[in-house]
């Protein structure tokens, strides 16, 4: 912990995540106090005859449009990235969870069972980390029902094909702790399977698992908006960075803000959940300190 | 129609549906000279298109702009800027044929200078073959008209199968071919321009293999062509500009590449690098990045043609599924739209505007202005709420399909600008994503029809008839599939008056009685009119006469020259 408050990096990634993540938590409150919301049109701010260019330079940025405008409707820009925030982070937040759980099941569950149970479940894995994420999310998110609630959808997506990273490292990591001593007195005293991995083994686990997923973290928000930009994310209405990068495309020319907000957003967000990730590996994971220090 | 436009831009080359036009050029036109314009190779880049190229499968308005390069046919467009190139002109034919018998029988007589590029003589039976062919179920795409025109040939299944042929076309000589039609038709000469009424030499016919080489009657003729990627065009040496004035053909070799994005496309030919500079496009219209440039005074200014293709992006209403079966709701509706959101959503004002009426505002379809429910540009929904309590209609929610794409002028952003402007109005709207290549079967089958879609009509050709009759007549109802009536409204005397404009060879006289029926049947609010197209297309810089005509709204590939 102390390593951890002198990191500058960790700090400023922590502080920069904290900021995104109290951004999304409270965006009805901010678009509130911006007086705005994401819905609303404002076709009188547009330059109509030049595509619907919002209308002042940057992009519309106003006293009462905060970041400007979305070209082509004039929706308060400030209102849709901060509950678009709540899409990209809540997806990716929610994907990571999801894929931590799986994975420590499955890898913890393939490090403590016998050689049959170890090797199905890794080729599983294998075959898991062999899929191609992007194609076949496209492909299951096309297929479903629309009226489904979408950001829970694509978590679930994300997660389902992304866990294999996950259950490797547990497993991994569990094969080592099965043969300390504490897992064998453990077992010498009688308790069972699920005690042991929970009581002996899931303790060990923490730092590895913590600082994987605070990889995978800025990993999912990439996938969700990869997803958003190919159009098989969050529906309209529901603003999402990577949709409106995807509308960006035919505007960066015409009103580069609109790539700019967004594209900075995910940037600093991604950035920032890197350095924390950094920070974290750095911390609990003393060889790797002594070798940066 | 907007058949025409669905199959158009998968099937043909690119002609029909919507290719932006000229207007620009104005220097460039001053010294363009049709004598002297000839040398040179023009590229043209495209989006999609060039999936057919059998006459029999292509659907076109006025001959298409690539197939018209090809194939020649009895009448095709008059390829003039404004209302002069919305009528038709002769073509093989002499003239534009002699209606009798109260304009049920079409009378052509052919040049006696027409040849296909192989040197034979172009006949009548060679025109017959070609429509009989389209006629043919291995041969699909065409358009429906002939079939529903001419006697008793609705159910005849193409010259593999009957080659007795169609008893309703007569050819008493090599140079004269006689239409029989079922009811009467003024607008036959409109129709004759189809690229179904290209000839096509029995001899040289390979049924669906034709179209790798389909011969040509027209100023080119195919070197190579690999569907969907690419086709070369080379001069048809027995094609002469002596028996057709239509048709400059400048350019000595014509090179289409398809499959290309709209933004790329538009990006080179502002570029202009290369063999770029030689370049026009018929089906990517500009873009957001190209417009920020265009009216500035820029070189940009030099190298636009500004057209109207008429056509309408509208709201279709199932009148057989509540709540649209009341009138009252229609209405409430039509109050509460907001035609400035749309016409962004679609766009900009530049290369769309709105529209009060189902007919988009061309004389040549007999447009006649009006407002039934005056909205003003950004929706009444104040007026909307009052209609809707006056009905005791109260916490509405409808549903709204629209395509899954936004290419095709239907898709979620204009549908996303309905859906807030009816909540502004108090009325909740899901919306219903169709898949784009499944769209048209959905909504044109009654038995999936939703009870709202966004939908786009096109003309097949400039006049009232072929907008309005498929939208509004009540026998156009087709329970099979590739039904267009989608109030699903069948009036009796709608239906006669229809039959009666029809009757009318004088276009002046339709104009007004079409534009008469539209707005009267705009009173039922059965679709609320949203916008009109115009077309903004560009062209590379060495491009000359890219001047778009009043029938199609785009430049006409037979008229520049890259010289």
């Amino acid at each position: 912990m102390r390593a951890l408050r002198r990191d500058r990096g960790f700090l400023v990634g922590a502080a920069i995540a904290l900021l995104m993540i109290l951004v999304a938590a409270t965006a009805p409150l901010l678009a509130a106090a911006a007086g705005q919301d994401y819905t609303t049109y404002h076709d009188n701010l547009l330059d109509s005859a030049r595509g619907g260019v919002p209308l002042g330079r940057l992009g519309g940025i106003s006293g009462d449009h905060w970041l400007g405008l979305e070209p082509g409707t004039g929706r308060d820009l400030f209102a849709r990235v901060v509950y678009g925030a709540q899409v990209s982070l809540g997806v990716a937040v929610g994907a990571t969870i999801l894929e931590v759980l799986i994975g420590l099941l499955v890898g913890t569950a393939a490090g403590l069972g016998g050689r049959w149970a170890d090797g199905i479940l890794t080729r599983l894995v294998d075959l898991v980390l062999a899929l191609p994420i992007l194609v076949i999310a496209i492909s299951l998110l096309a297929i479903v029902p629309q009226d489904w609630p979408r950001p829970l959808l694509l978590a679930t997506v994300i997660a389902v094909l992304g866990w294999g990273g996950t259950a490797r490292i547990t497993r991994g990591e569990t094969l080592t702790l099965r043969t300390r001593d504490y897992v064998a007195a453990a077992r010498l005293s009688g308790a069972g399977w699920f005690r042991i991995a929970r009581r002996e083994i899931l303790p060990g686990l923490t730092a590895p698992v913590l600082t994987y997923a605070a990889l995978l973290l800025p990993t999912n928000m990439v996938v969700e908006a990869g997803l958003s930009f190919l159009g098989v994310g969050v529906r309209p209405p529901t603003p999402s960075w990577g949709q409106m990068l995807s509308t960006a495309t035919t505007w960066f020319r015409a009103d580069p803000m609109y790539v700019i907000i967004p594209g900075g957003l995910l940037f600093l967000t991604l950035l920032s959940f890197v350095l924390v990730a950094n920070g974290l590996r750095r911390a609990l994971d003393p060889r790797q300190s002594e070798v940066l220090r | 129609m907007r058949r025409a436009l669905t199959l158009v831009l998968p099937s043909l080359l690119l002609l029909a549906a919507c290719d932006g036009g000229g207007g620009g050029g104005t220097s460039a036109t001053g010294a363009f000279d049709p004598a002297t314009c000839q040398g040179g190779t023009l590229t043209v880049l495209n989006q999609g298109g060039i999936t057919h190229l059998d006459p029999a499968r292509l659907y076109t308005s006025g001959g298409g702009n690539i197939p018209s390069l090809l194939f020649r046919t009895l009448t095709t467009r008059n390829r003039q800027p404004g209302e002069a190139g919305a009528k038709p002109a002769p073509d093989l034919a002499t003239d534009l044929g002699t209606p009798s018998d109260g304009a049920k029988t079409w009378t052509y007589r052919l040049r006696d200078d027409v040849f296909f590029e192989d040197g034979t003589p172009i006949t009548s039976a060679d025109v017959k073959y070609g429509i009989e062919r389209s006629f043919a179920p291995e041969l699909p795409g065409g358009a429906p008209y002939l079939r529903d025109w001419l006697q008793d040939a609705a159910s005849y299944q193409g010259p593999y199968k009957q080659p007795e042929g169609i008893k309703a076309i007569e050819t008493p000589d090599d140079r004269t071919i006689v239409f029989k039609l079922s009811k009467p038709e003024g607008d036959f000469p409109f129709l004759a321009t189809a690229t179904q009424f290209a000839p096509v030499p029995k001899a040289k016919d390979k049924g669906v293999g034709y179209e790798a080489h389909p011969i040509s009657s027209g100023p080119y003729q195919v070197e190579s062509y690999e569907p969907k990627k690419s086709l070369v065009l080379v001069r048809n040496t027995h094609w002469s500009s002596k028996s057709d004035t239509l048709r400059y053909a400048c350019p000595d070799r014509i090179e289409v590449t398809a499959g290309l994005d709209a933004a790329v496309i538009n990006q080179r030919l502002v570029s202009g690098a290369g063999q770029d500079a030689n370049a026009a496009t018929t089906d990517a219209p500009v873009g957001p990045e190209q417009l920020a440039q265009l009216g500035t005074g820029g070189p940009l200014d030099k190298q636009v043609a500004r057209g109207e293709f008429p056509a309408t992006y509208y709201l279709a209403f199932n009148t057989k599924k509540a709540p649209f079966d009341n009138q009252k709701v229609r209405e409430a509706l039509s109050y509460a739209v907001n035609r400035t959101s749309v016409v962004n959503a679609l766009g900009g004002s530049t290369i769309v505007g709105s529209s009060t009426t189902f007919l988009p505002p061309q004389k040549a379809l007999g447009y006649q202005p009006y407002d039934h429910f005056p909205a003003g540009d950004t929706g009444d929904p104040a007026k909307a709420k009052q209609v809707l309590a006056e009905a005791g209609v109260s916490n509405l929610t409808i549903e709204l399909a629209h395509s899954n794409s936004d290419d095709s002028g239907y898709g979620p952003k204009v549908a996303a600008a309905v859906q807030e402007a009816f909540k502004q109005a108090g009325v909740t709207v899901k919306l219903t994503a169709i898949d784009d290549a499944t769209y048209r079967d959905v909504t044109g089958k009654p038995a999936t029809e939703p009870s709202a879609s966004l939908q786009y009509w096109g003309a097949d050709w400039p006049s009232g008839g072929p907008f309005l009759i498929p939208i509004f007549d009540g026998r156009q109802i087709i329970t099979a599939g590739g039904n267009f009536n989608l109030a699903q409204y069948n009036d009796p005397q709608v239906n006669a008056e229809i039959d009666a404009i029809n009757a009318l060879t004088d276009q002046s006289t339709a104009q007004a009685r079409w534009g008469a029926l539209d707005t009267t049947i705009g009173k039922l609010a059965l679709t609320i009119p949203l916008a009109h197209e115009k077309d903004v297309f560009l062209f590379g810089k060495n491009v000359k006469n890219a001047v778009p005509d009043g029938w199609r709204g785009t430049y006409d590939l037979a008229r520049i020259s890259v010289k």
